[in-house]
């Protein structure tokens, strides 16, 4: 994307062009900051954290904002929901409180941090007053093609129109496997595509999601239909459990 | 790209099948024998494109080429697994075929700058950040598409998605930009 966009730019005639070919992904890793939008910290599905003192949080604060004094902040890993998977975006008094808090989160496995970087004082929409929520609660969202753990477990129970497809390795699947699946390993699926029903909706899960995602184009490309199951799956004694 | 790759390796092809085919004596035909299938392999079997999983369990790289998502395998003897990371371009070459392809070789796939253009390194990009677009002269550009911009950016950056840019033109450049040689910087999401 970078370098067609700079590519068009030398076409228009500019003659000082350059492309930072790292991305977001050197700059990011090289430690260096991320800032998130005005609209992401609107309206994105994220955990906003407030890195102030108390008083100055609760006499205002930008709205979903959770309390969370620079202070105290190490204590509270275990209150961040989901580190890996939530956007978590910090704001504090200065930048550099900010720039610690991320730091930190960064360092926690939190993927997707970011700061915003004007804290509240150039925050364009009303702020909210008072205490801030006992508790921080956050939701992925589901993305394209999953299946959401509730309509995989009906079709655990059984589901004429679907079918559950188990790609982990022969041997995770020792100790145990969901009802009405079938058993393939992902780097089998290829070779034994035909043992497939094409006319049922197959549900893919391995203990994650990743090998599962991995499997769907294998599927497509065979014409069956596909979704994956993107939660944690553990088993034992003979019987799985999804977890969220 | 790849039929580039393919007509590179015509003249290698020809060369191969003329050691197979041609008069040679013993030697020669045994060194015929191991060359010609190496070259072949060389030629056709390689996978170029954005690596779209990695899976260690099942030894198993996803890789989204021109035509949809191929898999193939990996093994002890496979180098360059760092290569095959999510979201990185990566240049796999395999062994075997059809649903046995196992990794040999994997490289990263370096982007191509355009002509006129050259790379801006990270510490060169931290300096500018740092320094400020006005200060420094420099405009910025973040050719992802908008809602990757909004959870996170560097510093500075404008959003111009690409696919925005070839509609507006330059519109969204400072309009003294060429008066002034303003630096024009532009990032995505790594190196493609």
């Amino acid at each position: 994307m970078s370098t067609a966009s700079a590519g068009l730019a030398v076409k228009m005639g500019y003659k000082n062009v350059r492309v930072y070919l790292q991305g977001t992904p050197g700059w990011s890793k090289t430690g260096h900051n991320m800032f998130a939008s005005e609209k992401f910290v609107k309206s994105g599905n994220i955990v906003l954290i407030d890195l102030r003192a108390k008083e100055a949080y609760e006499a205002g604060h930008i709205p979903r904002a959770h309390n969370i004094p620079l202070a105290s902040l190490p204590d509270r890993e275990d209150d961040l929901p989901s580190i890996q998977k939530a956007p978590v975006v910090v704001y504090g008094d200065t930048l550099a409180d900010a720039e610690k808090a991320y730091m930190m989160v960064k360092k926690w496995g939190c993927k997707k941090g970011s700061i915003w970087h004007g804290g509240v004082a150039t925050w364009k929409g009303p702020l909210a007053k008072g205490p801030t929520p006992a508790e921080i609660t956050w939701k992925r969202q589901m993305g394209k093609g999953e299946v959401s753990l509730a309509d995989f477990m009906k079709a655990v129970e059984g589901n004429p129109q679907q079918l559950i497809l188990d790609v982990r390795t022969n041997d995770e699947v020792t100790d145990g496997r969901f009802a009405n699946s079938v058993h393939i390993p992902l780097d089998e699926i290829e070779a034994r595509i035909g043992e497939l029903p094409k006319d049922k909706e197959i549900l893919a899960h391995c203990t994650t999601g990743a090998r599962a995602e991995m499997a769907v184009p294998a599927l497509k490309k065979a014409g069956i239909k596909a979704r994956v199951l993107v939660a944690d799956v553990e088993c034992e004694g003979g019987k799985c459990t999804a977890t969220e | 790209m790849k039929k580039k790759r393919l007509l590179k390796f015509v003249p290698f092809l020809v060369f191969a099948a003329f050691l197979v085919s041609g008069p040679a004596g013993s030697l020669h035909e045994a060194q015929a024998a191991e060359q010609a299938p190496a070259a072949a392999a060389q030629a056709k079997n390689v996978l170029t494109g954005k690596v779209t999983g990695k899976s260690n369990k099942a030894k198993t790289i996803t890789i989204e080429v021109k035509d949809g998502t191929e898999m193939v395998k990996f093994d002890d003897n496979t180098t360059g697994l760092e290569h095959a990371a999510e979201g990185e371009a990566a240049i796999i070459e395999f062994s075997g075929q059809g649903k046995e392809r196992v990794a040999t070789v994997i490289k990263p796939k370096l982007a191509e700058l355009p002509p006129g253009v050259t790379e801006i390194s990270t510490e060169e990009l931290v300096k500018l950040v740092n320094q400020g677009p006005s200060e420094a002269n420099f405009f910025l550009v973040d050719s992802r598409p908008a809602p990757r911009y909004h959870e996170g950016h560097i510093p500075n950056a404008v959003s111009i998605p690409v696919d925005d840019l070839k509609k507006i033109g330059a519109a969204r450049f400072p309009g003294d930009a060429k008066l002034n040689n303003t630096m024009l910087v532009f990032y995505c999401g790594g190196p493609t």
